[in-house]
């Protein structure tokens, strides 16, 4: 793995036009650097990223097959007693999921470590599927990167082929938070996948979502939704208003009502409680277990809430001291602690690592740099390219 | 057949009564059976395909079917016995009754782009020999493999009248983004 600076794009802002990012004169697309790129071989590609994240996956189903069978366990995870049939239902019924992005630590010298597991509601999915593969294929025509490089990259295809596998009869409503445009954008390319595929879509706004007498849920035309694609997060669905007429709805969702406990950062303490010592896993408790006083009297650990998303409110702490402790509006919550595992710095940045699951198989690699050891919203999206 | 106007302001059933004149449509094929046994007994399909196409009908025809507040209602567009109660109630607590399902009709490309599209079929009292869509439109007398307008294919709405919106949506607007 090498961080390599490269000349930037020429054509920088059409590209931004063109896939709609926004641009900024003199700063260049947020949320996008591509002044450098990471460079892996193939080898390094096959043995440390797919097979494990697979595994991992393996060992992230196994938890869920326990955990919903599981009061104690679905408590710990705060999760209302009102949906525990219902995602339990979702799994045995063997309700199929579409995506997620396990983000790890690695830093080339051991193997890989889970950091946490977006499985829900991931995101930096268009930059990663398209973006990302364009600039490869015009840097290799400008000659910015050599013609042999390639890329770990396969989600696009692999999103438009999982799509008739899930089964969706009629027409498929997708959601999401309409005012933020990264969520939009994401929703929006999914629902591109999901055509591409021979769905009818329709899009509309979590908050536009009716209800109607017989406990269906409505689109803004008040037809009846049977499934909906949502960039909305299991728990706020469930917190929210309407949550509590999901279970009798009928809707088919994706990802599935299952995933409310893969997203949730307390798998990773049931993960390390079913496969403790797993070389991809990190110690982890949660934090009211006794388990978790010992292993804070270590001094080297992350607190981290059960639910916060962007690097919100993690505490680092290394030697006894708090080296760092972001902010959020999270952190009300249960919380875990977890094995520090500080992310390698490359030039005064510090890549985080995504790997890409499409029905549960690995099929695509992203990069997102920060200032900082905790990989926040501020974080900049670095292409990735494959040369022997 | 008569205005199915009766419960449309409890229901909201949005029923088309324009009579469709398909010959200057563009016909699609389409499959046309009375039963599941008929499906099943058409060498031309697969039992399995026959199960799931009747299934999803099957599942449709609550929702999709037109309603009606009384019973006399239903039988004057449908025919004596041809009726049944839906498991619905109208808001002030009656019951709602519907045609029975007379058949189903199924086609690869029915509902467009390779969706595997499948819908309840009825017969009205008027002209008894005739499938009718739950939005009315005619597909023929013929069963089994036949050609209808491509308009009687789209896929049947499941419309109902909403009770309340913005149940969801609080989170987002505490919280923003929803990414992780």
């Amino acid at each position: 793995m090498q961080r390599i600076p490269v000349t930037e794009r020429p054509n920088l802002a059409d590209a931004a036009d063109e896939h709609e990012l926004e641009y900024v004169a003199g700063k260049g697309i947020t949320g996008w650097d591509e002044s450098a790129y990471y460079q892996f071989t193939t080898q390094e590609i096959d043995e440390n990223f797919p097979g494990p994240a697979e595994e991992l996956e393996e060992l992230c189903l196994q938890v869920v097959d326990r955990a919903v069978n599981n009061e104690e366990v679905l408590s710990r995870l705060g999760i209302a007693e009102p949906f525990w049939d219902f995602i339990a239902e979702s799994w045995h019924n063997g309700e199929k999921n579409l995506y997620g992005r396990m983000d790890i630590s690695y830093d080339a010298k051991g193997p890989m470590k889970l950091l946490e597991y977006n499985a829900d509601t991931p995101t930096t999915l268009y930059e990663t599927a398209v973006f990302q593969w364009e600039w490869l294929e015009q840097a290799k025509e400008l000659g910015l990167v050599p013609k042999g490089c390639d890329q770990f990259n396969d989600l696009h295809e692999k999103i438009v082929e999982t799509f008739p596998k899930l089964a969706i009869a009629g027409l498929s409503h997708f959601a999401c938070n309409p005012d933020i445009e990264d969520d939009k954008g994401t929703i929006e390319y999914l629902e591109t996948c999901a055509q591409q595929a021979g769905l009818e879509t329709s899009f509309l706004g979590m908050e536009d979502i009716g209800l109607n007498d017989q406990g269906q849920f409505t689109d803004l035309d008040d037809e009846v939704i049977t499934t909906l694609v949502k960039l909305y997060p299991w728990e706020w669905i469930m917190a929210e208003e309407f949550g509590s007429h999901v279970p009798a709805s009928g809707v088919r969702f994706i990802e599935p009502p299952w995933k409310a406990i893969l997203s949730n950062k307390g798998l990773l303490p049931l993960l390390w409680g079913m496969f403790e010592g797993h070389p991809n896993l990190l110690p982890a408790f949660f934090e009211d277990d006794p388990a978790a006083t010992a292993f804070a009297d270590t001094g080297n650990y992350v607190r981290k809430p059960i639910w916060s998303r962007q690097g919100a409110n993690i505490e680092i702490v290394e030697g006894g001291k708090t080296l760092s402790h972001s902010d959020g509006p999270y952190g009300n919550d249960a919380h875990i602690l977890q094995g520090f595992q500080p992310l390698p710095e490359f030039d005064g940045a510090y890549p985080l690592i995504g790997i890409w699951l499409v029905a549960s198989k690995a099929d695509g690699l992203c990069i997102r740099e920060d200032k900082t050891l905790v990989t926040g919203k501020d974080a900049q999206f670095v292409p990735h390219v494959i040369l022997d | 057949m008569k205005s199915r106007s009766s419960l449309a302001t409890v229901l909201m059933m949005s029923v088309s009564l324009i009579a469709l004149t398909a010959c200057e449509e563009p016909k699609v094929d389409a499959s046309v059976y009375k039963s599941l046994e008929q499906c099943k007994g058409d060498p031309l399909n697969s039992s399995d395909q026959c199960e799931s196409a009747f299934k999803e009908a099957q599942s449709q025809h609550a929702a999709v079917a037109p309603k009606y507040s009384t019973q006399e209602d239903c039988q004057a567009d449908f025919g004596t016995d041809k009726c049944e109660v839906a498991p619905y109630k109208t808001s002030s607590g009656g019951s709602v009754f519907m045609p029975l399902m007379a058949g189903y009709m199924m086609g690869s490309l029915l509902g467009g782009r390779g969706s595997m599209m499948s819908q309840p079929l009825y017969r009205s009292a008027q002209s008894p020999n005739s499938f009718r869509t739950a939005e009315n439109r005619n597909v023929g007398s013929k069963t089994g493999r036949t050609k209808v307008a491509s308009s009687a294919t789209s896929r049947p709405t499941f419309k109902s009248s909403t009770r309340s919106r913005g149940g969801f949506g609080s989170s987002g607007r505490r919280f923003g983004s929803g990414a992780t």
